[in-house]
């Protein structure tokens, strides 16, 4: 065959393959924004959950989804970069360091329904916390820890060797080479790894059935992390399958809607400033 | 203290003061040796030379001055470098201080992705100078010196990755200045520089030798009969020869220093 | 596989340009020392004309020198051939020179008649052409023993020369009539004995060639 057809045949099939994603994804978008777009007020968006009556509102539960989040992370991100920055920087080709990689790899391709079931059995039942934001953040975390990890260690392994040399030819101790060469310059790479695992945790919902409950406190917002506290996602779920409120199917379309606006308002946040971040550290000269 | 001393010498003997001596080094990576018994003595406020084609040694020699080559995995050093008279290499060396004392250019300049100023400056502060006055004054001291100074002051808060090539590396020069290093070393400064940088930090280092000695690897023999006043030519980890450049390049003694240096080598 | 093959071929090349004015220079200093003993104004003109070529020739081989030493950095032997190169160039090109010169005054003398004191000359002009001679054999083979013998010949020479001298004084001093062509073969010898010295020159290029070290060795 011809090599300049096959080129433009190559090209044309990789386009193609982009447009079909592209536009999946936009149907997906579109079709949820249709039917969901109407419902989204204020009222809707703030409001209160009723279990009997229409016109009830998300706003506990968009309140458990940042909070359960936040406090997952806040368990997941120290010991998640700590083992990352281990592996990436100490440690050294041997049995450890791989049965620590195996852990993580394992951890990360347990079933999410099944470590909802672990947080379950250990976090509700055995440590007696019962269905809770502070259990559905503990089980929540657990997930989030092998990316973490696995995040952290590569965002540090793309650094080049020779800032950590130059570092250490200049008398820097290793902690100095890492807190302030590897660290900086890896933070841009972390950042999007964490607003991975954040937008995947803002989606989650098999976890947390079985952890963090399936209601809401009956105050809002309410920082107890001891009460039930049920996410968007899982009202999602929730009011599709088992609720008995009339407008189900329009409470259950704008919460769809809501959760996708989230996610990309979330990951607009963590994207925009550390894009700003990475044009100061490596931009152009200028003044 | 040993700087304190060096500055009480006489001009005339600092000329032939001994600043590294390297007695009977032998290296091995695993169990494949990089370097055999090298002898060879670094005279203050000189610039030496070291060439020899690739693998023979050079570059893991100049690696050991400052054990820069103990971040590799598996190294064996056997052998004394003395730094003004004292072994390196002796159990409970300080290898952190040492490196102050003896910083390292390399071959791709590897400025930080931070502003040129935060590069300067990273030096003196991770060794715990914070006052903002001194800070200041050290880093315009380090740019003046590494003749960049002109060319970038007045962008000291962009970042260093937008500057050219030769600038980055003569910021990695000032960088390396600002910690006030007694020795230089410098593992192929110019190689990925185009010619005219080349030369800036080839008068750079003419400069620099006033106050600082210069070790140089260089895979350019016309660079090394430049800038350096000793030259020592490296061959499958052996020291070959070993003399004032101007000998070398005119009256090598050894047969294999010539074929290199001439180019009819392999 | 062998590097640096086609500099090496241009050395060679260079000394076979060398050698090949320096036979074209020998020949005339051969010609011009006989045009004087047998006072021959043809050939006299023949070696004035010849060296035209030898200039050309010396013109053309420095710059190759020159090209080589810009193109190639030539450095330790390399730079001794391409340096000793042009040492020898200008050496034989003043040797060439001085054969001109004593081809002119051979025209001079053509029509006066010979003086006895002339006698000292062909032995001079013999000592001088086996120090040329020997000079350039040294350089083919780098010789450097042979060098400086070679030198040494210069004082053999030098005592000529002063015999010489003596001589054409005397004459002078004995017949002022010869006062004309005893001047002019006080020049010829010293013609002569300047050729000598450029020999020398090219002895100690061939040391240096081969020992990196120059030596003074007259």
């Amino acid at each position: 065959m011809n090599k300049y057809l096959a080129d433009r045949l190559a090209t044309a099939c990789f386009w193609a393959a982009a447009a079909v994603i592209t536009g999946i994804l936009l149907f997906f978008l579109t079709h949820i924004f249709w039917r969901g777009a109407p419902v989204l007020s204020l009222a809707f968006v703030l409001g209160t959950p009723r279990e009997m009556t229409a016109g009830g509102g998300v706003g506990p539960q968009l309140f458990n989804t940042f909070y359960i989040l936040v406090l997952s992370l806040l368990f997941s991100l120290p010991i998640g970069v700590g083992a990352g920055i281990y592996l990436a920087e100490y440690a050294r080709p041997g049995p450890l360091t791989n049965l620590i990689r195996l852990s993580t790899e394992c951890l990360a391709s347990v079933p999410s329904i099944v470590l909802g079931l672990f947080g379950a059995v250990v976090f509700v039942w055995y440590l007696g916390l019962g269905f809770c934001i502070l259990a559905g953040a503990a089980a929540l975390a657990l997930l989030n820890l092998p990316v973490l990890v696995r995040v952290t260690e590569e965002a540090l392994r793309a650094i080049p060797v020779s800032y950590r040399e130059a570092s250490l030819a200049l008398g820097a101790t290793k902690w100095q080479t890492i807190r302030r060469v590897v660290l900086p310059s890896a933070l841009l790479g972390m950042v999007t790894g964490v607003s991975l695992v954040a937008g995947r945790a803002l989606g989650e919902s098999a976890i947390l059935i079985y952890t963090a409950g399936l209601s809401v406190s009956r105050y809002f917002p309410d920082f107890d992390p001891f009460v039930a506290g049920e996410t968007l996602a899982v009202h999602l779920w929730y009011v599709n399958a088992q609720s008995l409120v009339p407008d189900a199917t329009r409470i259950a379309d704008g919460s769809a809607a809501l959760l996708v606006l989230v996610v990309l308002v979330f990951n607009l946040c963590i994207g925009i400033p550390s894009r700003i971040l990475q044009r100061r550290l490596l931009g152009g000269g200028g003044k | 203290m040993g700087r304190l001393v060096a500055e009480r010498l006489t001009a005339a003997e600092e000329a032939i003061r001994i600043k590294m001596e390297v007695q009977g080094l032998s290296v091995h990576y695993g169990n494949t040796p990089a370097l055999s018994n090298v002898n060879l003595a670094v005279k203050a406020n000189h610039v030496t030379a070291l060439i020899g084609p690739s693998g023979c040694g050079k570059t893991t020699f100049l690696r050991t001055l400052n054990r820069m080559n103990d971040l590799i995995e598996g190294v064996r050093v056997t052998g004394r470098v003395l730094l003004d008279g004292e072994d390196i290499y002796r159990p409970g060396t300080d290898v952190v201080a040492l490196r102050k004392r003896v910083g390292m250019v390399f071959q791709r300049p590897n400025p930080f992705p931070m502003s040129i100023y935060d590069n300067v400056a990273f030096g003196p502060r991770i060794h715990g100078l914070r006052d903002r006055r001194r800070l200041n004054e050290i880093v315009e001291k380090a740019l003046r010196d590494a003749a960049l100074w002109d060319e970038v002051k007045d962008r000291l808060r962009s970042s260093a990755l937008g500057l050219s090539g030769g600038q980055q590396q003569r910021l990695c020069i000032a960088r390396l200045l600002a910690v006030e290093p007694e020795v230089v070393l410098m593992d192929e400064p110019t190689s990925a520089l185009d010619p005219i940088s080349m030369l800036k930090i080839e008068e750079l280092i003419q400069d620099l030798k006033a106050t600082y000695t210069i070790v140089i690897v260089t895979h350019n023999m016309q660079q090394a009969a430049r800038v350096s006043d000793s030259t020592a030519f490296f061959l499958s980890g052996e020291l070959v020869e070993y003399g004032p450049t101007d000998v070398i390049f005119t009256r090598p003694r050894d047969r294999r220093t010539e074929d290199y240096i001439t180019g009819r080598f392999g | 596989m062998p590097t640096r093959q086609s500099f090496d071929k241009a050395l060679a090349e260079l000394q076979q340009d060398i050698l090949r004015m320096a036979s074209l220079v020998e020949q005339n200093i051969y010609n011009a020392v006989q045009s004087l003993v047998n006072q021959n104004a043809e050939l006299a003109a023949q070696v004035i004309m010849g060296d035209e070529d030898i200039d050309r020739l010396y013109w053309e081989i420095e710059n190759k020198c020159v090209r080589l030493i810009a193109t190639q950095q030539p450095i330790a032997r390399d730079l001794r051939v391409a340096i000793t190169g042009i040492k020898i160039l200008l050496s034989l090109e003043r040797m060439a020179d001085h054969a001109v010169d004593i081809a002119r005054t051979t025209m001079c003398l053509c029509d006066r008649p010979v003086i006895g004191a002339m006698e000292y000359i062909p032995r001079m002009a013999r000592v001088v052409q086996q120090m040329v001679k020997d000079g350039l054999d040294a350089y083919v083979h780098g010789d450097v023993e042979k060098a400086r013998i070679m030198c040494g010949m210069d004082d053999q020479v030098d005592y000529l020369f002063a015999h010489i001298f003596r001589d054409l004084l005397q004459a002078m001093r004995e017949d002022p009539g010869v006062i004309t062509q005893a001047a002019y073969l006080l020049y010829v010898s010293r013609y002569i004995e300047r050729i000598a010295d450029h020999a020398t020159n090219i002895g100690e290029a061939v040391i240096y060639l081969e020992t990196g070290e120059w030596r003074e060795l007259n």
